[in-house]
């Protein structure tokens, strides 16, 4: 049967709007990783730790799942050895376990939104917030360069073993420094390779753009966003000093 | 129909009034509409700077100072904005992994369309269209980092093709590319052909389309030195073709070359249970039981994309921890860490291995420790390598020949006997290929033994000993 693109994209379209995901990364950053808010929201706060792991299922990212799990035990393993361990590794498990149960959460659903989010729906959605282009170009180039960052991280690491260089080797206190020499002028050049590429295709011309993608809410974004307004609002009276239970 | 009027151009900055030398110098050229026009010439020549001054780049990105004036259609591209010159010229760039916009190719198809704001069923249907006239189904919906080089080029390609401009240019889009990738590209180039678009083409390997073009313009610093039309191109001798700086017009195939793998009397160098298979694939992609290569020789690697030539290579550098296997080599078997101090990789983006902030410095970190005069060595060493000029210059600013030397300077600082080579000669012209070429011989001498994995036919005559091709070989089994 002839291909058909549109047929396709209705069959890829994402389980959330990225306008959802975003805001849940908001609410995860604000009271998970910036622990804000008392007591009364810490039911509120597991509910939202939960979230994100349930999604990555939904979106069948075993691996993604598999890690985020994997660290958040590490955590809370840490966090529970750590009375029973002497001195000094008392308190770098304290600290250790402390940092990855805070922000082994938000990073996880930071990671869900990236990686299954196009940069088209990106666009699609940071206009449907009429976020200015100015915002919104160089934030998609963001976007799209982070895995490509991450591709030439390994790739310079690969080098660098090859070279003889790593830790507990001959220099091993500059490894960070050789790491960012050819990271910086391969990442400038990539932006810049991109940026000539986006604009000899018309990126930046002033006419409504239109996108191809299917984005827009459905229930689940429905649901979670009442979820999201919910928490808002318990905060907000926490402030005020009402107490709710 | 493009027309160049008197062109002169340096790159630099108009507010510092700090200008580089002339990158173009008094160029003339009109191009009628449903002409390819190939643009070749040694690097540096401005080929490149010819299709910016096209497709608008040049003033609008990078800025310089002009002279002279670039019309399409009798209109100047220096005073119409990027996004209009985008509607008529569309751009095929030379490095696969930094053109796309998107992370998933469907999207990048759609992307030059949804930039103008064309209603989505227009989209949808110009996709579709393109999609069966490049036969890419089996490319659609997938994320592009799980492409080949290949399979990049072909959809970045179908994206400018979606657009349909009627201007195409093509900057070196095949120096990434092996053999099979290049035929492939020759048939879209054929397909626009049909529909009669206006094609230019800059390009160092110039076999895969010299039967095509209409016309050939040779440059040579900055100018034109020589147009040929369509029909007199056979009467260049390959001769004249070197001494203008070209690469050969003959389309060879590197696995038909076919030199001998191991010859009695050479020294063994045995790999042994080389297996590796990536997470989520079915097939090993590297697979060797037990292969005797040629010490002390230069053995071309040949192979199309995808049969594991990299991999190869990585393996046997030490470099992948899933894959086990020993390397024997005069008496003694080398296991996976000990491999990495015996081999020493020169990859195919030589700038990501090279960590330092000169070149000096670069290879002394490569000395083994307690060397004895350090410094003397390292520039015995670059100077053998014709580096000694650049001893304080930043290794990121060298040239990419430049850098593929220091990090062959750091392979012999640190007494690796046996070096690796990933395509050293893609995107390279005819002057730099051999000078790659001589230099491997002159390590051949050293005693190193050099695997070198290419698809660059004219390398492989030029020094190459030995040959082991992956496909030749995996059919056997």
């Amino acid at each position: 049967m002839a291909y058909s693109s549109e047929k396709t994209q209705e069959q890829r379209r994402g389980f959330l709007d990225p306008r959802t995901k975003l805001a849940l990364v908001l609410i995860l950053a604000l009271l998970v990783m910036g622990g804000l808010g008392g007591n009364s929201l810490k039911p509120i706060k597991t509910a939202l730790s939960a979230l994100p792991f349930l999604l990555l299922l939904i979106e069948q990212q075993w691996k993604r799942f598999a890690r985020g799990i994997a660290m958040l035990v590490i955590g809370y393993g840490l966090l529970f050895a750590m009375p029973y361990l002497p001195g000094t590794l008392n308190y770098i498990a304290l600290l250790c376990g402390g940092i990855l149960t805070r922000f082994v959460v938000t990073i996880v659903m930071g990671e869900y939104l990236i990686s299954t989010t196009s940069v088209s729906e990106f666009i699609s959605a940071m206009e449907r917030l009429h976020m200015p282009q100015a915002i919104t170009i160089p934030m998609s180039v963001m976007f799209r360069l982070f895995p490509t960052i991450g591709s030439e991280w390994r790739s310079i690491r690969r080098a660098m073993t090859m070279r003889g260089i790593h830790l507990g080797g001959a220099r091993a206190g500059q490894v960070l420094e050789y790491q960012l020499v050819p990271m910086m002028t391969s990442t400038v050049r990539i932006g810049e390779e991109l940026s000539a590429s986006a604009l000899t295709r018309g990126l930046g011309a002033p006419v409504r753009r239109t996108n191809i993608c299917r984005i827009g809410f459905r229930v689940q974004d429905a649901v979670l966003l009442m979820g999201c307004l919910f928490v808002i609002a318990v905060w907000i009276l926490e402030l005020c000093g009402v107490n709710l239970w | 129909m493009v027309e160049l009027k008197n062109i002169s151009f340096r790159y630099g900055s108009e507010e510092r009034q700090d200008y580089g030398e002339n990158s173009l110098s008094g160029i003339d050229l009109i191009i009628h509409d449903g002409e390819f026009v190939l643009l070749t010439g040694p690097s540096g020549c401005g080929k490149t700077t010819i299709l910016r001054l096209i497709n608008g780049l040049i003033p609008h990105f990078y800025s310089g100072s002009v002279d002279g004036e670039v019309l399409i259609e009798g209109k100047a591209v220096s005073s119409q904005e990027l996004y209009d010159t985008a509607l008529k010229v569309g751009t095929v760039f030379q490095n696969p992994r930094s053109q796309f916009y998107n992370v998933d190719t469907t999207g990048e198809l759609a992307f030059g369309c949804e930039n103008r704001g064309l209603p989505e069923e227009q989209i949808y249907k110009r996709i579709d269209d393109t999609v069966t006239r490049f036969s890419i189904e089996k490319l659609m919906d997938r994320s592009i980092f799980h492409l080949s080089d290949g399979e990049k080029q072909k959809i970045a390609c179908a994206s400018v093709d979606v657009s349909g401009p009627d201007i195409i240019l093509l900057d070196e889009p095949s120096a990434n590319l092996d053999y099979e990738a290049t035929l492939a590209l020759r048939e879209l180039i054929l397909e626009w052909r049909r529909q009669g678009k206006t094609i230019i083409a800059a390009e160092h390997r110039i076999a895969y389309l010299w039967d095509l073009i209409d016309r050939a313009v040779i440059m040579r610093n900055g100018r034109i030195i020589c147009e040929l039309r369509g029909d007199e191109t056979n009467t260049l001798t390959q001769n004249v073709l070197a001494e203008m700086g070209l690469r050969s017009t003959i389309q060879e195939s590197p696995s038909s070359i076919s030199l001998p793998l191991f010859l009695e009397g050479d020294e063994p160098l045995t790999l042994k249970g080389f297996r590796l298979t990536y997470s989520g694939a079915k097939e090993p992609v590297v697979n060797i039981s037990d292969l005797t290569l040629a010490a002390g020789e230069i053995m071309a690697i040949t192979g199309a994309n995808g049969a594991g030539k990299t991999s190869l290579l990585s393996c046997i550098c030490g470099l992948e921890k899933r894959c086990k296997g020993a390397l024997v080599f005069k008496e003694k078997t080398y296991s996976r860490k000990n491999r990495q101090k015996l081999c020493f990789m020169v990859m195919q983006d030589t700038g990501n291995q090279l960590f330092t902030e000169s070149v000096l410095e670069e290879v002394l970190i490569s000395l083994p420790k307690n060397t004895e005069n350090e410094k003397d060595r390292a520039e015995e060493i670059l100077r053998a390598l014709d580096l000694e000029p650049f001893l304080e210059r930043h290794p990121q600013s060298l040239s990419g020949g430049q850098k593929q030397r220091l990090a062959i300077a750091c392979a012999l600082a640190s007494g690796r006997r046996v070096l690796l080579l990933d395509e050293p000669t893609s995107g390279l012209d005819y002057a730099h290929m051999m000078e790659t070429a001589n230099l491997l011989k002159q390590l051949q001498c050293m005693g190193t033994t050099i695997l070198v994995v290419t698809h660059d036919s004219e390398l492989i005559h030029a020094c190459c000993t030995r040959q082991y091709d992956l496909e030749y070989l995996n059919c056997q089994h």
